[in-house]
């Protein structure tokens, strides 16, 4: 049988939030009025909403995460959610558990909702396929492919800043082949309407057939930077550098880093984005990150809107799924 | 021995140019111009006659993986398939490198009664690439080729002298291009949808590169050097210009790679992840355009049958290989249409084509033994071994779950009565192989 996009439930509405791809601009959108309701939330001095009251969240993280782990955590205690934190990187995974193996014995613990990061593209996929179908799935990271939440916050940090994406010259620089942010991020904005999205690195950190993602490629990160609107650096894994792809971290950061130098090419209102860590000297400058146009913090702040955002609105969705199986028994 | 006699077949005989309505006879196990009276008689109204497939690749999975496949499964499900004669992967544990491993695979395959197994001799010891396995032995003990299923050979060194040794025994060598370093770890063809999906990609250099090496290895050692499994266009090129400079090379692709593109990986069905990897639109084309023309000798099943586990993981987890054997009829079936090729000639691709592919190179004729096939002669002439089929080929082919004779369910077809849901290319799947005769002995 020829697959379609799990995503979506038999309502057709957004049950599972595995990646941007599929998704269209009127649901992006949707994701990012809905965060921009709750930063007021996140404003006030008494923080909870209580839209996820008695459910509960399930963290499972088969792949190190401090960060983006701590900010679903984050953000579905807000929501009034009971969250399991179940660090599956040192756990019965690593004792020849299969996966699914795995995810029956986290079903039986009664989650209504699972955020996932995995080594494996295809991971949450997998996972959304193979839930019962009153489980919803974030897609916390799943190997190389995506990182959907992520996206977004970097979305929302851009709308905030930069207003409508129209007119936007968007520039993100480094390893796009093995960056799973790299990938939601185009997809987003190429679903939100980005005048042009451009992608600047060597070779070896460019996947196959990249303009095929609907981006324009450089060579040359200062021709890149001309006139940019937002700036975009990724974090330049310690991995590559033991597999013959850039040949060290100092030719990368003379060729490729971000310095004061080269962001002055980008237009002088041009914000700086990361998603964190940084690499300084590696992929960018201590003052670059610290600097005016950096708003790398700001991003960590609005990604606790967002992830609200994308869970309220799948759990809700959920909710008719319940309802529905419930009717049904 | 058994006497058959087959009414009415259309019967099809790719090596003497034969289409046309006629009674096929068969005494004591090869082909006849008369039978005695009391001979079986099979109505064959309606169905086709021919040869026997061969498959020049396929893993059967034991010894080693008898979760995955046992010879008495797949050698049946090869019947199915149309095939009398299969030619077994030697990554079995342990691998095929020994005539004792031989003689076990062939007693289990005479116990299974299926179709005939002829086991691929392993030539370097263990697949390991280092040392040379003794393939004089393993010739003698019944392995008509030598291959070194998807593990590579690093070393040229060893490449190079596995050639010559073969060369001078006129064993010929199947082997896959592929070079594991370009590769990289990938796990699907390195291009627009792997970029999508995150996935990390074999680029075709994989495969181009190793290929030229086999080409100019070929052309210095003068050994019959079998490409098997292709995937590309750049490769069906360099096989091209190669055969045109008189090498004595010939080549297979796996029937599922004239069909599906790396389009099919688009939601991560892991029933698609295939070592030899799907690759573009262009691709496909030129390896049909490569079926027509001859660059391909032979269409192989790459049957690679697993358990329901091994699939149930995300893609780059999940084992490759797709289970072909249950859906191959229906699939060859689909080509005359699909290619605009005369039925003979996608025939000849899985019987004439294949048998060159393993016929002696010497002058000195091979015994026929019995069990053994008689690739010299494959054909319908009288005094021929007889290896038939007879197939319905308007038979809508049953591709449900429980009616799949191979322990691998792992197809993408499964449950499908038509390709178009899949590729959007109408091709109706019928086909049903009726009979099957191995050696003159009519089976199941």
């Amino acid at each position: 049988m020829r697959r379609s996009d799990p995503q979506f439930n038999q309502f057709n509405k957004l049950h599972h939030f595995l990646s941007i791809d599929g998704l269209d601009k009127a649901t992006l959108t949707h994701i990012l009025d809905t965060a921009e309701g709750f930063t007021s939330v996140n404003d006030k001095s008494i923080k909870n909403v209580p839209l996820l009251r008695g459910k509960t969240v399930a963290n499972l993280f088969f792949e190190n995460s401090t960060r983006t782990r701590t900010a679903f955590e984050l953000a579905a205690k807000r929501l009034s959610a009971d969250i399991l934190n179940i660090d599956l990187v040192s756990s019965s995974t690593k004792k020849g558990e299969s996966l699914l193996d795995t995810l029956r014995v986290l079903e039986s613990l009664q989650s209504d909702m699972f955020v996932v990061r995995h080594s494996d593209s295809g991971a949450a996929d997998f996972i959304a396929r193979h839930v019962a179908p009153t489980i919803n799935v974030i897609n916390g990271g799943d190997g190389q492919h995506a990182h959907p939440t992520q996206a977004m916050l970097d979305m929302f940090t851009i709308r905030r800043h930069k207003g409508a994406f129209e007119d936007l010259t968007v520039v993100i620089i480094g390893d796009i082949k093995h960056s799973r942010v790299a990938r939601s991020g185009i997809a987003a904005l190429v679903t939100l309407g980005a005048k042009e999205v451009r992608v600047a690195g060597p070779q070896t950190l460019m996947p196959a057939d990249v303009e095929s993602l609907g981006v324009s490629v450089y060579r040359d990160i200062d021709k890149a930077l001309i006139d940019a609107d937002v700036v975009m650096g990724l974090r330049l894994q310690n991995e590559r550098m033991t597999s013959a792809t850039i040949p060290s971290t100092g030719e990368f950061f003379k060729t490729y880093g971000l310095t004061p130098e080269r962001m002055r090419l980008a237009k002088p209102d041009a914000i700086l984005m990361h998603p964190g860590p940084t690499n300084r000297g590696v992929e960018i400058e201590a003052s670059v990150a610290d600097g005016e146009q950096s708003v790398i913090l700001q991003q960590v702040t609005y990604g606790i809107a967002v992830r609200m955002a994308v869970m309220s609105i799948i759990m809700g969705h959920g909710e008719e799924v319940r309802e529905a199986e419930m009717n049904q028994a | 021995m058994t006497h058959l006699r087959i009414d009415n077949a259309r019967v099809i005989d790719p090596a003497n140019k034969i289409d046309e309505q006629r009674t096929v006879f068969i005494c004591d196990g090869v082909f006849s111009d008369q039978c005695n009276h009391d001979a079986q008689v099979i109505d064959a109204e309606g169905l086709i006659a021919c040869p026997g497939f061969i498959d020049l690749y396929a893993r059967l999975r034991e010894p080693g993986f008898t979760r995955k496949g046992t010879i008495a499964t797949e050698s049946t499900a090869a019947l199915k398939a149309g095939f009398t004669t299969v030619f077994c992967a030697p990554d079995t544990n342990p691998v095929i490198d020994s005539s004792a491993t031989v003689e076990l695979i062939k007693q289990k395959a005479v116990a299974a009664n299926g179709a005939r197994v002829s086991p691929i001799a392993a030539f370097t010891t263990g697949l390991e690439g280092q040392l040379l396995s003794e393939l004089a032995t393993l010739y003698d003990a019944g392995c008509l080729i030598a291959g070194h299923a998807d593990h590579p050979v690093n070393d040229t060194g060893v490449l190079l002298s596995t050639m010559e040794y073969a060369s001078s025994f006129n064993i010929p060598l199947m082997i896959r291009p592929f070079d594991p370093a370009i590769a990289s770890g990938g796990c699907a063809h390195d291009g627009a949808i792997a970029t999508r999906l995150g996935l990390p990609g074999i680029p075709v250099a994989a495969e181009t590169v190793a290929l030229a090496r086999l080409i100019e290895l070929c052309s210095s050692t003068g050994c019959h050097l079998h490409i098997s499994r292709l995937s590309s266009a750049r490769s069906v090129e360099l096989v091209r210009s190669a055969k045109n400079k008189g090498l004595p090379i010939t080549a297979d692709v796996g029937i599922h790679h004239l069909y599906f593109t790396h389009e099919q990986i688009q939601h991560y069905d892991a029933n698609f992840h295939s070592s030899v990897p799907f690759r573009s639109t262009e691709d496909r084309a030129a390896l049909r355009e490569a079926v027509r023309d001859g660059t391909l000798d032979a269409i192989c099943s790459d049957h690679a049958p697993q358990d329901n586990d091994a699939k149930l993981a995300p893609f780059p987890s999940s084992a490759a290989g797709l289970s072909a054997f249950d859906a191959f009829a229906p699939l060859l079936f689909g080509l005359p249409d699909l290619l605009d090729m005369p039925l003979m000639n996608v025939l000849a691709k899985v019987t004439t084509g294949p048998a060159s592919v393993v016929a002696p190179q010497n002058d000195n004729p091979t015994e026929v033994q019995t069990g053994l096939l008689d690739a010299g002669a494959y054909s319908l002439e009288v005094g021929a071994q007889a290896d038939l089929v007879l197939i319905d080929p308007k038979a809508k082919a049953d591709l449900s779950v429980e009616n799949m004779v191979s322990l691998g369910k792992n197809s993408p077809l499964v449950g499908l009565t038509s390709l178009n849901e899949l590729t959007g290319e109408d091709v109706a799947l019928n086909a049903q192989v009726m009979h099957s005769i191995v050696a003159g002995v009519l089976k199941g």
